[in-house]
C-alpha cells in the first residue's frame, strides 16, 4: 500500500475495499496536521478538522476529479473545514501546546530561546483574523502561490494579495512588540 | 511588499514550518467512522475481481457437479416453457432505458462561457459526472453553450464544468453554496409530469 499511488488506492475504496484508505489516512494525516494546527490554535480542534475531512472525503470520493490528486483535494476540503471549526469557535479562547512534540521542528541550537520565539510566533499567528492567517499560513508555510490559493479558496488573487499584507503588517507590529518588550 | 520585508516574513514562518504530528488514533477513528458508512457502488465488482484462496476438497467437488447436473436437467425441462416468460425481461432491460430515466423530463442547461473549450453539466442526477456523454454542452454561438439532458423528477443540485476543471454555479438558477468542496452549486426543481 506505501508504494501506491494515490489513483490506485482511491480506485481500490471505489470498488469496495474499505480498508484500503486507511492508506491515504496514513499518507495525509501528518502531512496536513501542520496546517490544521496553526490555523486552529490547538491539536484536539486540529485532529478534529482532520477527522472530518477525511471523512467527508470518503463519503464524496467518487466526486474526486483526479484521483492522482487526492491530496490537493483533500486539502481543499481541510481548509473549508478549518474555517467552519474557526468559525464555530472563534469566540473560545485559543490554547496553545508547547509540548516536545509540537516543538519538533524549532531549530536546537538555542532551544530554550527557540522555544519562546516559536510560542509567541504562535501566539501572533492566533491574534490575526481568520482569513488573513488562512492566507499567510497558505502563502508562507505551505508555500503555494497566489494561483493555486485561489483556486484552493475561492478567493480572487487581488484580495488575497491583500490579506497577506495584512497579516504581515499585523505580524511585523505584534512581534515588534514582543521583541521591545524583551529589551 | 519590499524584499527585505517579504525575507522577514519567511524567516518568521520557517520557525512554522517544522511537523505537527498528531495523534494516531486519528486513523482508528477515521477507520470507525468509514466502516460505518455505506461502501463505494463499485462493491461488488471489486469482490468479484479481488484474488481470494478458495480450499477445495473431493467432497465439494463433488457436491458442485452434482448441483451442476440437477439444475442443467431442470433447465432442459423447462426450458420451451419458460423460454418467453424469461425472454421478456431481458429484452426489457438490454432495449430499453434503465427505470431511473423513464419519466425524466428534458431540461435545457444554459451558460454563456465565451472564452470556455469545452462545457459539460455535473449533477447528483448523473452522478456528479462531468464525462457524462448526455450532458455535454454544445457551442451555440456567441460564447454561449447549451445542452438539453434528461432529468428525473425532483429536487436536484447541478454545476456547469467548464475546461474539465472549473465548477461554476448556473447564474440564472438558485444557489446552493457547497462549504466542503468550495463548489457553488445550482438548485433545480424538476416537476413530475403526472
Amino acid at each position: 500500500m506505501e508504494g501506491s499511488s494515490d489513483a490506485v488506492i482511491v480506485g481500490r475504496v471505489l470498488r469496495g475495499d474499505v480498508e484500503a484508505f486507511r492508506g491515504l489516512v496514513e499518507r495525509y494525516r501528518d502531512r496536513y496536521s501542520r496546517y490544521a494546527f496553526h490555523m486552529l490554535g490547538n491539536r484536539e480542534d486540529a485532529e478534529e478538522a482532520l477527522q472530518d475531512a477525511f471523512t467527508r472525503a470518503y463519503r464524496s470520493l467518487v466526486r474526486c476529479e483526479d484521483p492522482e490528486r487526492f491530496g490537493a483535494w483533500l486539502f481543499r476540503i481541510l481548509v473549508n473545514r478549518c474555517r467552519t471549526l474557526g468559525a464555530r469557535r472563534g469566540r473560545r479562547s485559543r490554547t496553545f501546546v508547547s509540548d516536545e512534540v509540537a516543538l519538533l521542528g524549532a531549530s536546537q541550537e538555542h532551544p530554550a530561546e527557540q522555544t519562546a520565539w516559536r510560542e509567541e510566533i504562535d501566539r501572533a499567528l492566533q491574534r490575526l483574523r481568520a482569513e488573513q492567517r488562512e492566507a499567510f499560513l497558505l502563502k508562507y508555510v505551505e508555500d503555494l502561490g497566489y494561483d493555486e490559493m485561489s483556486q484552493l479558496t475561492g478567493v480572487g488573487v487581488s484580495a488575497l494579495k491583500m490579506r497577506v499584507m495584512r497579516a504581515c503588517d499585523r505580524l511585523r507590529e505584534l512581534l515588534s512588540e514582543v521583541h521591545n518588550a524583551r529589551r | 511588499m519590499r524584499g527585505d520585508d517579504d525575507m522577514r516574513m519567511r524567516n518568521i514562518a520557517r520557525h512554522l514550518h517544522g511537523p505537527v504530528p498528531v495523534s494516531s488514533s486519528v486513523d482508528d477513528r477515521v477507520m470507525a467512522a468509514v466502516r460505518g458508512m455505506p461502501r463505494h457502488r463499485f462493491g461488488f465488482w471489486s469482490r468479484l475481481t479481488t484474488p481470494r484462496t478458495v480450499t477445495v476438497t473431493p467432497l465439494s467437488w463433488g457436491l458442485l457437479a452434482a448441483s451442476l447436473v440437477v439444475f442443467a436437467g431442470i433447465g432442459v425441462v423447462r426450458e420451451y416453457q419458460v423460454l418467453d416468460v424469461a425472454a421478456k425481461p431481458i429484452a426489457s432491460a438490454l432495449f430499453h432505458q434503465p427505470p431511473r430515466l423513464v419519466h425524466a423530463r428534458p431540461v435545457q442547461f444554459v451558460l454563456v462561457a465565451p472564452g470556455a473549450k469545452k462545457v459539460a453539466v455535473a449533477g447528483d442526477f448523473n452522478g456528479w459526472d462531468p464525462t457524462h456523454a448526455a450532458y455535454q454542452a454544445k457551442q451555440r454561438g456567441g460564447g454561449v453553450w447549451s445542452v438539453t439532458a434528461p432529468v428525473p423528477p425532483g429536487h436536484h443540485r447541478y454545476s456547469f464544468v467548464v475546461d474539465d476543471s472549473v465548477w461554476v454555479a448556473d447564474p440564472t438558477a438558485p444557489r446552493v453554496m457547497d462549504n466542503d468542496y468550495g463548489m457553488p452549486n445550482s438548485a433545480i426543481v424538476v416537476e413530475d409530469d403526472k
